[in-house]
C-alpha cells in the first residue's frame, strides 16, 4: 500500500492475485471516475504491466499525483519493472541566475508540493533528505519525479540524500525527469563533490538518446552543513564546473560544532563560505530561517547575510519568499547612486582621466562592477510584482 | 427563449410566466409597491401568546399559505424546525416555505416535503435540502433563489406575497419590538426579515428571551409586529455565530488573497475615502486583511467596509483605518459586540443594502469587492449555487448586488479544488453576468474581462501577473483529466432570478452522464 488519506493524495494497493482491474474509491464516481481511470490504465500500460487488481482512494489528487502513486505500488509488488519516464522539456538553467530563494518542499507531501512553483521562488528545492522518513524515502523520489516531469519551474533542485545511504537511488529515479540541479547535503570535500558529478555524467549519458538529455547539464549544490564542511569550503567550491552555488546549513551546523544558533556563532562558517564562493566565482545562499511566523527576524537575518556577501537565502515557507526578495532590492537611492557612478566613470573613461571620484569618494574597479551589478539588478527585477 | 447570456429559460414554469434576463441594469419597475392590510390597536391591549401552535391559529395559517422566515441564526436556528413540526400537528398542508436560507440544521424540511406539509421553497437552500431537491425530492413547482436584494425587490414587488413571518428574535419586548444583537443567544442583524415584518399579512415576533419595553434596536418594530411568542430556547448558541474566523494558512489561497489586495491598490483605489465588501470566506478574510495591511501602509481612512461581518472588520474599524461599517451579517461574536458599543458600526438592512428596485442602494457606493464561485467561466460568468455536477449547492447572498455594485469586482478563486476545475468553459448554472465582473484572481494569474482594458493596463504597470483566462484554464486542466458531464434533462427544479426579477438561469434535473 502506498500513499495516504491526507487532502490532495491518495492510496493505492496491488494485488496479483484476485480479478484484474481497477476498484475506485472516490467522492465522486460520476465526475472523477472516468479521468481516474484512464490516468490509472495510462500508468500501467506505461509501466508495462496491465494485468493487476489496483485498488485506488483518492483524496484530491492530481493526476501525477495518481501516476506516482500507482507506479511506486507497481514497482513495491513487482521490484523488477522498469522506471516510468517521459522526456521532459526543460530550458538548461544559467549558471549566474538570479537565486535570492530557495524555496524547501518535502518530497513525500502532495498537498504541499501542489503549485509550490507558483510562489514566485527563484529556485524551488525539493527535498528528498531531512523531510522524508526512510520508509518514504522510494515513494518520495517517484513522487518528485512525477511532479518534475509536469510543472514549470523558473529553476527546481533537487535535494538527495547522501550517496552513501539512498542517494545513488534518488539520482537514477529524479534524474529521469531532468532537474536542472542536484543538491547535496552535508558536503565535505571535493571528492563528495567529484563522486556525485560522476555519478550526473554516467547518469545524463546513459539518458541522452532516449530522453534528449544533455550531458553536463545538471548543476550541483553542494550544502555545507558541518565544521569540516566548512572548512574544505574552497576545494569544495572549485571542486568541479557543475557547482555553480553552495548552501548554508545552519541547524546541522550548530549541532556538529556544538554552538548555539546565534549569528555570532554562525558567522565564521558564513564568512568562509563566502569567500570561498568568491574565489570559485560561484554563488553563496545561507541557511533557512526557521520560524515562519517571525517576518521581522527573517529579515533582519536577511539583511545580515546580504550584507555578508550572501545573494540570497533558503525559505520553508512560501510566505519568507516575498520579505527575503525585499532586501535582495536595491532600493532607489542605492540605483540612483549606482547611475551616478557609471556615468562619472563612462566619462573619465572618454575623457582619459584615470582615477575619478565622486562625492568626495574614490571611484576605483571595485566600485564601479558594484555599481554595475546594482543596475543589472534593478533592471532584471523591473516590473517583478512585490 | 434565451435570455441575454443565452441560457434556455422556460417561457412559463407552474403557473408563472418568465421573465428572461435582459442585462444587468436593463429593467426599470412599474406600478406601486405592494401592501398589507390596515389595521389598529388600542392601549392595553396585548400581543403575547403562549405558543407557536396559538400564534398560528391566532393568524389564521391555512393550507397552501406562504411562511418566511431569516437565517441569522445560521446552523443554530431552531424556528423554521419549531414552526413546521407544529403545523405538521395542526394537520396543515401544502404549505410554501419562503426563507432568507435553509442549512444543514433544516434537514427536517425532508420530511415535511415528503409528507406533504410543504411543498414549494423560495429561499435558498444550503446542503441536504438542495440535494434533496436535486436528487429526486418532489415539490410542487420549481425552486426560487433570490439575492438578499432580490428578495426584499420580490417582496415589495407583490411577487411574494407573505401570509405569516415568523421572526427569530434573540431579544424582544412585549410589544413587539425586536433585535438580534442583545438577549441569551445573539445572533447579529435580524433585519433581513424587516421587509416581510412590513408586507405580510401577519407578522409574529419569536424569541427566548422577553425583555421590557422599549427594546431596541429597532431593527422590527411593534408597528408592525402582530404577535409575540416565548420560546425557551430558540436556537443553539454554538452553532450560531462562530468564534474568530482563522485566516487561510495555505499558500496557494494567500498568493490569491495578496494578489487580489495588489490588484485594488493597482486600480487606485487606496486612498482617503475607499470602500470594500469583505466577506467570511478563506481568501477574502486574508484578502481583508492585505487591504487593511495596505491601507495602514498608504496611511489612508477609507470610508466603510460591508460584511459579512467578522472580527478582522472590527479590528480595522477599531484602528481607525474605516469611518464606518454598515453590518447586514455579523459572522463572529465580536462583530456582534461591537454592533452594541460602536456608534460607528451601523445596522443595515437588506433593502438598504442591495434592493436594485429602490431609490439608493449600498453596493452602488462601493469601490472593491472580493467575491468566491464554485465555477467561473470563459465569459467571466459566475456559479455559486450549484456543484459541477448539477446539484444544488448554496444560495446567491448578496453575491449579485455587490458584483453589480462595486466599481472594481474581483472573483478570488483557486484553479482547482481538488481535481475540480474552477475555470471552465461555460458554467453548470450562471448567478452572476460575467458583465458584472471585473477580474478573477488565481494563484496562476489575474485575468481581466476584456471590458476592462483601463484595468488591464494599470495591473500590468504594477507588475501584476496579468494573463488570459482561457490559458490560465489551461495550465490547470493539463493538471487533470476532464471531468465527466451532467447531462440535463427537461425538468426545471430551481429558478436563479437576478436581483430585478428576470430569470438569469434555471437548473435542470441531471438525467444521465457522458
Amino acid at each position: 500500500m502506498v500513499g495516504s488519506e491526507n487532502k490532495s493524495d491518495c492510496i493505492v494497493r496491488v494485488s496479483r492475485s484476485g480479478k484484474t482491474g481497477i476498484n475506485l474509491t472516490t467522492g465522486n464516481e460520476k465526475l472523477f471516475g472516468a479521468g481516474l481511470r484512464a490516468v490509472i490504465e495510462e500508468t500501467l500500460s506505461a509501466l508495462g504491466n496491465d494485468r493487476l487488481r489496483i485498488d485506488l482512494e483518492e483524496h484530491g489528487a492530481l493526476d501525477c499525483v495518481i501516476r506516482a502513486r500507482v507506479e511506486a505500488a507497481v514497482r513495491e509488488a513487482f521490484p523488477d519493472v522498469s522506471p516510468w519516464k517521459t522526456e521532459v522539456k526543460r530550458e538548461r538553467s544559467a549558471r549566474d541566475r538570479l537565486r535570492r530563494t530557495r524555496l524547501y518542499a518535502p518530497g513525500n507531501n502532495p498537498r504541499l508540493l501542489a503549485g509550490i512553483e507558483l510562489h514566485g521562488a527563484d529556485c524551488v528545492l525539493l527535498d528528498l533528505e531531512d523531510s522524508v522518513p526512510p520508509s518514504e524515502k522510494f515513494t518520495a523520489r517517484i513522487l518528485v519525479k512525477h511532479l518534475l516531469a509536469v510543472a514549470d519551474f523558473p529553476e527546481v533542485w533537487v535535494r538527495i540524500n547522501p550517496l552513501a545511504t539512498y542517494g545513488r537511488d534518488d539520482l537514477a529515479e529524479v534524474m529521469l525527469a531532468r532537474p536542472h540541479g542536484i543538491c547535496l547535503p552535508k558536503a565535505e570535500s571535493a571528492a563528495d563533490v567529484v563522486e556525485l558529478a560522476a555519478e550526473l555524467t554516467r547518469l545524463e549519458e546513459s539518458l541522452v538518446t532516449e530522453l534528449g538529455t544533455d550531458v553536463g547539464s545538471t548543476f550541483i549544490m553542494p550544502i555545507i552543513e558541518t565544521g569540516k564542511g566548512v572548512l574544505h569550503a574552497e576545494e569544495i567550491a572549485c571542486a568541479h564546473e557543475r557547482v555553480v552555488i553552495i548552501a548554508f546549513g545552519a541547524e546541522d551546523y550548530t549541532r556538529d560544532v556544538g554552538a548555539r544558533r546565534t549569528q555570532d556563532a554562525l558567522l565564521f562558517a558564513r564568512s568562509m563560505i563566502v569567500a570561498a564562493c568568491a574565489s570559485a566565482g560561484i554563488q553563496a545562499s545561507d541557511t533557512v530561517y526557521a520560524n515562519t511566523d517571525d517576518e521581522q527576524g527573517l529579515i533582519s537575518e536577511a539583511e545580515h547575510i546580504r550584507d555578508l556577501g550572501f545573494v540570497g537565502k533558503g525559505a520553508i515557507n512560501p510566505r519568507q519568499i516575498e520579505p527575503i526578495h525585499r532586501v535582495f532590492r536595491p532600493t532607489k537611492e542605492e540605483i540612483e547612486q549606482a547611475r551616478k557612478i557609471v556615468a562619472v566613470a563612462r566619462e573619465a573613461e572618454a575623457k582619459g582621466i584615470g582615477a575619478v571620484a565622486l562625492g568626495g569618494k574614490m571611484i576605483d574597479r571595485p566600485v564601479l562592477e558594484r555599481a554595475k551589478r546594482t543596475i543589472a539588478l534593478a533592471e532584471q527585477l523591473q516590473g517583478e510584482w512585490r | 427563449m434565451k435570455n441575454a447570456i443565452g441560457r434556455e429559460i422556460p417561457e412559463r414554469v407552474g403557473g408563472r410566466i418568465l421573465r428572461p434576463f435582459q442585462g444587468a441594469f436593463a429593467t426599470t419597475p412599474t406600478g406601486r409597491k405592494a401592501s398589507r392590510p390596515q389595521k389598529t390597536i388600542k392601549p392595553g391591549e396585548n400581543k403575547v401568546l403562549r405558543s407557536l401552535e396559538e400564534a398560528i391559529e391566532a393568524t389564521g395559517l391555512k393550507s397552501g399559505m406562504t411562511i418566511s422566515f431569516h437565517h441569522a441564526f445560521r446552523e443554530g436556528d431552531y424556528l423554521v424546525n419549531m414552526v413546521l413540526a407544529a403545523c405538521a400537528r395542526m394537520g396543515l398542508k401544502d404549505l410554501r416555505l419562503f426563507p432568507t436560507a435553509l442549512f444543514a440544521v433544516h434537514a427536517p424540511v425532508i420530511d415535511h416535503i415528503k409528507n406533504g406539509v410543504v411543498s414549494r421553497i423560495e429561499g435558498s437552500m444550503n446542503g441536504p435540502i438542495g440535494a434533496f431537491i436535486s436528487q429526486g425530492g418532489k415539490l410542487k413547482e420549481p425552486a426560487v433563489l433570490r439575492s438578499h436584494g432580490g428578495r426584499w425587490r420580490a417582496i415589495e414587488a407583490g411577487d411574494v406575497k407573505i401570509d405569516v413571518a415568523f421572526i427569530s428574535a434573540s431579544q424582544a419586548d412585549p410589544y413587539g419590538n425586536a433585535n438580534g444583537i442583545y438577549g441569551k443567544t445573539p445572533c447579529g442583524p435580524i433585519s433581513y426579515c424587516a421587509v416581510d415584518a412590513q408586507y405580510a399579512e401577519k407578522t409574529v415576533v419569536v424569541t427566548n428571551d422577553l425583555a421590557p419595553y422599549p427594546a431596541y434596536p429597532f431593527e422590527i418594530q411593534q408597528g408592525w409586529t402582530d404577535y409575540v411568542v416565548v420560546v425557551d430556547e430558540i436556537g443553539d448558541p454554538g452553532s450560531i455565530a462562530s468564534g474568530t474566523l482563522q485566516i487561510t494558512r495555505s499558500p496557494t489561497r494567500l498568493k490569491i488573497a495578496r494578489l487580489a489586495a495588489a490588484a485594488v491598490k493597482a486600480a487606485g483605489y487606496i486612498k482617503d475615502g475607499f470602500s470594500f465588501q469583505g466577506g467570511a470566506g478563506g481568501i477574502s478574510l486574508a484578502a481583508t486583511k492585505f487591504v487593511g495591511e495596505e491601507m495602514a501602509r498608504a496611511g489612508i481612512v477609507g470610508s466603510f467596509a460591508i460584511g459579512g461581518v467578522t472580527q478582522h472588520l472590527v479590528e480595522m474599524l477599531h484602528q481607525g483605518l474605516l469611518r464606518v461599517l454598515l453590518d447586514g451579517q455579523a459572522f463572529d461574536l465580536s462583530a456582534i459586540e461591537s454592533l452594541r458599543q460602536d456608534h460607528n458600526h451601523v445596522l443595515m438592512d437588506p433593502g438598504h443594502y442591495a434592493n436594485c428596485d429602490s431609490r439608493g442602494c449600498a453596493t452602488y457606493m462601493l469601490d472593491a469587492a472580493f467575491l468566491g464561485a464554485t465555477e467561473v467561466d470563459l465569459e467571466f460568468n459566475v456559479n455559486v449555487n450549484t456543484h459541477s455536477d448539477g446539484q444544488l449547492l448554496h444560495g446567491i447572498g448578496g453575491h449579485q448586488e455587490v458584483a453589480a455594485g462595486a466599481s472594481l469586482t474581483l472573483i478570488t478563486v483557486p484553479t482547482l479544488r481538488g481535481r475540480l476545475p474552477v475555470i471552465v468553459d461555460s458554467v453548470t448554472t450562471v448567478t452572476t453576468p460575467g458583465e458584472v465582473i471585473d477580474a478573477i484572481v488565481t494563484e496562476r494569474g489575474i485575468a481581466v474581462n476584456p471590458r476592462r482594458e483601463d484595468l488591464k493596463e494599470l495591473f500590468i504597470a504594477a507588475g501584476l501577473p496579468v494573463r488570459e483566462l482561457e490559458e490560465i484554464k489551461q495550465e490547470a486542466d493539463r493538471l487533470v483529466r476532464p471531468l465527466g458531464r451532467p447531462v440535463f434533462g427537461d425538468e426545471v427544479i430551481a429558478l436563479i432570478e437576478w436581483r430585478d426579477g428576470t430569470v438569469i438561469d434555471v437548473v435542470r434535473r441531471v438525467e444521465g452522464w457522458q
